[in-house]
């Protein structure tokens, strides 16, 4: 059979390597607990394979329903820490009235390490969990400065020998870290932050600003190389006009306009045919567009690239009281008279839609070449 | 045989358009920068300069900031602006800086062979999507219309059908036979309408030009 995977559960106790190994070795967890109590009395060498597990052994992932829930731990390290530094402090105070040097420096050192990692701790290791609220967090900074404060000032105070002096200042030193440290951090993760987001944008601006100058220079390249009906020709100007869409998203305006709406139906249309349709637009913005004269509209450009393809023009106008649509192709052209019934392309969907809409459609021969159609539609605007 | 110096900064693209560009134009020389693009001009003085918008160089002005500093050069040297950017601030920067004519760079070989003869011989070159600028840009859309001929912020209503026909993709010779008048008059019409692009402070057009700084 095989084992679980050596990883550190979420929920723990203190750092979760006992709850890890025993899962790993199908121990009960308080067999491990022991062994790694009673490995401690062999030369620290317990707490050292603790250390080692803790910085080795990965945190288990966590699973996708809560990401970014935090490590919850059930023992509050940080205040017992904290306690520790307030009965060392208590012993210093005691050792100060007794007259060996070497005990008081000891008490001074443990007092520091106690109280700074009491709140290495909660900074670092609590944060997020909601067990740990913030007065908690308040509590365990205050306290540990309060720690470091009295035994730096009693040494001072009382026993100023050179290296006792030296000591009580670090730890003065420290509570003062101690106090500041939490807003610096923050203060650096703001920075951070905001320098990454700044590192974001420029770099998006710079990338915009190549590929307008490279990759679009390409495309229109390949485009007029390879002549407007060609599959490469039309590939290269969907492509062309998807890191426009992107490179400019920010200028369009709004989605609903006639004149957008007329873009997208073009786009759509150039990629099933061999045809390329230029929009052009003149006048305020229409919204909403009206779906009969878009759905004429794009009867009207689907015809020309069906029969003509080639180059399509789209002329779309609207002024005080009207909307003027021109659709025009250079192909072989048609006669509206001579085409048969069942041809419902132009008759229904264009000419009928219109007049359904109460506007109306004319298709008429081009001057050279080809057909257009004009729809127009007479509109109430304030 | 047309002397033409092309400005780009692409270099496939220079390449490309030369091999493209019909046997009656003579490419003289090419130039990457805004730099060089002046240096170049000043020293082949060429018919038709085909300039990108976007250029790289100079104080950052592109194409606009070569043919304004190529000013004292306008009335030998014409140029026609080519970009793959058809966004109406590109457009308007380079004609109100002097530009002949703006035509995109999907256009073939021999559509930008036309326009280039076009422009050597003093017109004025309309994209449809430029005439749907002007359109816009001088109120035609919204009803205004010149009532003299002096007026340079309003378009006539002969320059407003000319412009209206070349939106909707007709060229100057079906314009021409469209409105019964000669391609002459409908060049007449085009470059009037250039010099109006060029010359009005109508309020809009500098509002909307100043508002993306270009001027």
């Amino acid at each position: 059979m095989l084992r679980p995977p050596l990883v550190r559960p979420r929920a723990v106790v203190l750092a979760g390597v006992a709850a890890a190994l025993a899962d790993h070795l199908r121990w009960p967890v308080g067999v491990v607990r022991i062994a790694f109590v009673c490995l401690v009395f062999a030369g620290g060498m317990g707490a050292l394979f603790y250390l080692w597990l803790w910085a080795f052994v990965p945190v288990e992932p966590e699973p996708a329903s809560t990401a970014g829930s935090p490590i919850t731990r059930r023992v509050p390290a940080a205040a017992i820490l904290l306690g520790l530094a307030g009965v060392v402090d208590l012993a210093l105070v005691v050792a100060i009235s007794g007259s060996n040097d070497d005990v008081v420096n000891f008490c001074l050192v443990a007092a520091m390490l106690s109280g700074g990692a009491a709140v290495a701790w909660s900074l670092a290791l609590d944060r997020g969990d909601p067990a740990r609220t913030t007065r908690y967090t308040y509590v365990v900074r205050i306290g540990a400065v309060a720690s470091l404060l009295i035994a730096g000032i009693a040494v001072l105070l009382s026993r100023p020998t050179a290296l006792n002096a030296v000591l009580g200042l670090v730890a003065i030193v420290l509570g003062g870290a101690v106090l500041v440290t939490p807003r610096v951090v923050s203060l650096w993760a703001d920075l951070m932050t905001e320098r990454s987001a700044r590192v974001r944008d420029e770099q998006r601006a710079e990338i915009a600003a190549h590929l307008h100058d490279s990759v679009l220079q390409t495309l229109a390249l390949i485009q007029n190389r390879a002549g407007a009906s060609s599959e490469v020709a039309r590939i290269a100007r969907a492509q062309e006009r998807e890191l426009r869409d992107w490179l400019f998203a920010d200028d369009q305006p709004p989605a609903g306009d006639l004149a957008t709406e007329l873009r997208t139906v073009a786009a759509a249309i150039e990629l099933d045919y061999a045809v390329r349709i230029e929009v052009v637009s003149a006048g305020a913005p229409i919204e909403p567009a009206d779906p009969s004269l878009v759905g004429a509209a794009r009867e009207a450009m689907l015809n020309a690239a069906r029969h003509a393809g080639g180059e399509v023009s789209v002329y779309l106008e609207t002024s005080a009281g009207a909307i003027d649509v021109f659709i025009r192709d250079r192909g072989p052209g048609l006669d509206l008279s001579a085409l048969p019934d069942d041809r419902l392309g132009i008759r229904e969907s264009i000419i009928g839609r219109m007049t359904r809409a109460g506007g109306t459609a004319t298709v008429r021969p081009g001057i050279a070449s080809g057909t257009e159609v004009h729809l127009h539609l007479e509109v109430a605007r304030d | 045989m047309i002397r033409v110096l092309i400005v780009d900064d692409h270099s496939i693209f220079r390449s490309g358009l030369r091999a493209d560009l019909d046997e009656s134009l003579e490419v003289v020389g090419e130039a990457a920068g805004v730099d060089d693009a002046v240096e170049l001009i000043a020293a082949t003085i060429p018919e038709v300069v085909l300039l990108d918008v976007h250029l790289p160089g100079g104080a950052g002005g592109g194409g606009a900031e070569v043919i304004r500093r190529s000013g004292t050069l306008l009335d030998r040297v014409r140029f026609l602006a080519l970009s793959v950017s058809d966004s109406a601030e590109d457009v308007v920067g380079v004609i109100r800086a002097g530009a002949r004519g703006y035509i995109t760079k999907g256009n073939s070989g021999a559509e930008v062979s036309a326009a280039v003869t076009a422009v050597a011989g003093g017109d004025a070159v309309f994209s449809p999507r430029l005439a749907g600028f002007v359109l816009d840009a001088f109120g035609a859309a919204a009803g205004e219309r010149a009532e003299t001929s002096e007026e340079l912020d309003r378009l006539s209503a002969r320059e407003q059908e000319v412009m209206r026909l070349i939106a909707r993709g007709f060229s100057y010779k079906e314009v021409a036979s469209e409105l019964f008048i000669s391609v002459k008059t409908v060049e007449t019409h085009v470059s009037a309408v250039l010099r109006k692009l060029q010359l009005s402070s109508r309020h809009e057009l500098t509002a909307w030009a100043l508002e993306r700084k270009l001027l």
